[in-house]
């Protein structure tokens, strides 16, 4: 059974108002327990609508979400469940940091949850583990951290709740090559020893290309595919159509391609392009 | 929070959106101080009629018209219950023990009803033809005859033309923050007062850091363009009057004069 599923998901908003937009039209998607999923699409093409949807901050215009093969707006009790099974880290999630020190910031979420002092202290220290909060910043305040050192605290605060689905808005805008490798990392750790599910918004193909077991793109309010991601880059084309990019060691095969050698157009990481080379050199290819 | 229209521009390109924005507050003035004048059903008449024109003339919606007058929906409603009650002149239509119904009752609780709300829709009709910048740049252009204060004129318009363009950036953030929260778990909605404004806390912290921040960079930015007061400074756009405002001042002239004209013609009913 499928973990998430959207049924004719439509969302408009201001309704009824000259500004009304239709940010999700019909969507239909089904995710499966333990991938990683790569949101990706124009600025502007409703995925921040979409993920909003899967803890039930949204309510849809019309049509259902289904959390673990339950409606969540069928009660109070089901939208409840929502918000912790479904962790929603949104963007710049750093200026969401309210507490007196980083413990405490943490410590908020599994407090809602209503569980025992011991218990959240264990999830804290667990979720700071894992993010590589060190201790001494645990007991700074948020705002005595660096922006990176925020932004690690702030997805502690919503690992810590250990939800089954961890959604996660551009987790690595405006970091640094370095540091967004490192969130990129700790998310695959989070997600490889937990098993849970995972959904990151990007904007990067080439970390999309690196990191995600399943892509799915949205193109003005619909979803326009759900495929693995060299299933999905070799529709190159298609995805400039959406206003998206390729990573670019595809770019370079689709090049080559077109100047007539034989190679596949579906590479999408370094490695994979390397054994490409030395097959097409072991086949004989002037290259 | 996202329907908060009282006070929203609603961009167009009408006549009266291009009218000059001093004569626009000068003639809203006018309006309101005239609805105050009406004696009798005949001089309101020749106001609503006037609005209505302006309202068509404008192509805002209905709808959004219907918007600015809900916030005020209850003080218009408690005040026709009270003059209902409390006005004792015309004929009796019910008397039942403490409680007298007269046709003066009716009579003033309908005449409060529309006139409040012309009141409302009059000065919402500023707003939505006239851009919050404008609406400022208008007041403080009004203003600066009175040379002994001149820079305070200044900087009070610039702190609102400030203040006013934040308002819709400070609602989204609030959102926002509300959202992240809620996210996490917090509990907006439910429990006593105290434990909801307890709850706000981490509503409101991140959001005054934010606002914080936003000012210290608003300045910055503004000092990086050279920004010193009003001394010296000289306007990218002039504001000049055209024929719409000499067509809108003589627009209110004449129904002025009706009115009047009206009232002493007619009986008054307050
Ligand atoms: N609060 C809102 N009120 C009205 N319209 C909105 C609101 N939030 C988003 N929209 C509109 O809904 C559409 C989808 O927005 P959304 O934020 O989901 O896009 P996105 O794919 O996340 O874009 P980005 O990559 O820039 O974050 C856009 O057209 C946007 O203008
Ligand atoms: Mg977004």
């Amino acid at each position: 059974m499928s973990i998430l599923k959207t049924d004719n998901l439509t969302y408009k908003y201001s309704v009824g108002t000259p500004f009304e937009v239709t940010a999700l039209d019909s969507v239909n998607l089904e995710i499966e327990e333990g991938e990683l999923v790569a949101v990706i699409g124009h600025t502007g093409s409703g995925k921040s609508t979409l993920i909003q949807h899967f803890n039930g901050l949204l309510k849809p215009t019309s049509g259902k979400v289904y959390v673990d093969g339950q409606d969540i707006w069928e009660s109070k009790a089901t939208l409840r469940e929502a918000r912790f099974k479904v962790g929603l880290c949104f963007q710049y999630p750093e200026y969401q940091l309210f507490e007196e020190t980083a413990f405490k910031d943490i410590a908020f979420g599994p407090k809602n949850m209503g569980l025992s002092e011991e218990e959240v202290k264990e999830r804290v220290l667990r979720a700071a583990e894992f993010t590589g909060v060190t201790t001494e910043m645990l007991q700074k305040s948020p705002f005595d951290l660096s922006g990176g050192e925020k932004r690690r605290v702030a997805i502690a605060g919503v690992m810590a709740m250990e939800p089954k689905i961890l959604i996660l808005d551009e987790p690595t805008s405006g970091l640094d090559p370095k540091g967004r490798d490192q969130i990129l990392h700790l998310i695959r750790n989070y997600k490889n020893e937990t098993g849970s599910t995972v959904m990151i918004v990007s904007h990067s193909m080439e970390d999309v290309a690196r990191f995600a077991t399943k892509v799915l793109v949205i193109n003005k309010a619909q979803v326009v595919g759900y495929e693995t991601p060299p299933e999905t880059f070799s529709h190159a084309e298609e995805l400039t159509g959406y206003g998206l990019d390729v990573p670019e060691i595809t770019k370079v095969f689709l090049e080559l391609k077109k100047r007539g050698l034989p190679v596949r157009t579906d590479v999408y990481t370094l490695e994979f392009g390397m054994n490409e080379l030395k097959r097409l050199r072991e086949e004989g290819f002037e290259l | 929070m996202s329907n908060v229209t009282i006070g929203q521009f609603f961009p167009g390109n009408s006549v009266i959106h291009r009218m000059d924005p001093r004569m626009k507050l000068v003639l809203t003035f006018i309006y309101i101080i005239v609805i105050f004048v009406c004696k009798n059903f005949w001089a309101l008449g020749v106001m609503v009629l006037s609005l209505l024109l302006v309202i068509i003339i404008s192509k805002i919606p209905m709808k959004v018209i219907m918007k600015s007058i809900k916030p005020i929906l209850i003080i218009i409603i408690f005040t026709a219950i009270l003059n209902i009650f409390y006005v004792d002149s015309g004929e009796m239509l019910l008397h039942w023990k403490f409680i007298k119904i007269t046709t003066g009752g009716i009579n003033t609780a309908v005449f409060m009803i529309v006139r409040i709300t012309a009141l409302v829709v009059a000065s919402s009709m500023l707003t939505y033809t006239t851009s919050p910048t404008l609406i400022t740049d208008g007041i403080e252009r009004l203003l600066s005859p009175l040379k002994f204060m001149k820079n305070s004129v200044h900087t009070i318009a610039m702190m609102m033309t400030i203040a006013l363009r934040f308002i819709p950036t400070l609602v989204d953030e609030f959102d926002k923050i509300t959202n992240a929260q809620k996210a996490r778990g917090a509990d907006l909605e439910t429990g006593t007062l105290i434990e909801r404004a307890k709850a706000l806390i981490p509503v409101l912290v991140p959001l005054f850091i934010t606002s914080f921040r936003r000012a210290y960079e608003l300045a910055f930015a503004m000092e990086c363009r050279c920004y010193h007061g009003a001394e010296g400074r000289t306007r990218m756009k002039i504001m000049k009057y055209t024929k719409l405002d000499v067509f809108g001042a003589a627009f209110i002239f004449i129904t002025t004069s009706g009115v009047i004209a009206l009232n002493i013609l007619f009986e008054h009913v307050i």
